[in-house]
């Protein structure tokens, strides 16, 4: 029962995650790609450029969070180490 | 409060610290890396490259500061008991 509770909050989480990402990378690319307002129309050079960004946007927020996880896994082990938990003869 | 009690919610805050400082970590390097080009959607070598340290740099000066920051408010706590046991 627990584990099911874990996994929707989780999923709940997640979703909410991903709406907030969207919301971001909408603003960051309009105020980076949209300059013309001389029509309502979006300009396939902006289309293009906001497409572009949105893949640059995704690829560098992965890049950012293997980055992140390395280093918490470096601190993990530094703080193993320390315990003396690693290099245990056995 | 119940020092169990105090000890979880001082966690539940941390977490929701961490990913507070992920999220400005997240704006932070993609303002200092990536520049508002967008000619291709691949990342080039240099903005790796950047990113990598810049993420690198952010953990780092966090922690700087949360040891410092920790440091003063410490300081400070004492200054203020002092000042009242003075004017008490």
């Amino acid at each position: 029962m627990a584990a099911v509770q874990v996994s929707e909050s989780d999923q709940i989480k997640q979703f909410k995650e991903f709406l907030g990402t969207y919301n971001k990378v909408t603003e960051n690319c309009f105020m980076d790609c949209v300059k013309d307002f001389t029509s309502r129309d979006v300009k396939p050079e902006e289309s293009s450029c906001s497409e572009s960004c949105l893949q640059k946007y995704l690829k560098m927020t992965q890049r950012i969070s293997m980055r992140f996880q390395e280093y918490h896994i470096q601190q993990n082990e530094a703080l193993a180490a320390k315990a003396g938990l690693l290099g245990v003869p056995h | 409060m119940d020092p169990m009690k105090a000890q979880q919610l001082a966690a539940e805050l941390e977490v929701e610290m961490m990913a507070d400082m992920y999220n400005r970590m997240t704006n932070a390097c993609h303002r200092k890396c990536v520049p508002p080009h967008y000619k291709e959607a691949e990342l080039t070598k240099g903005e790796s490259v950047c990113l990598d340290r810049c993420v690198a740099k952010y953990l780092d000066l966090h922690e700087r500061l949360g040891r410092k920051l920790t440091e003063l408010s410490v300081q400070d706590e004492d200054m203020m008991r002092k000042a009242a046991v003075g004017s008490g």
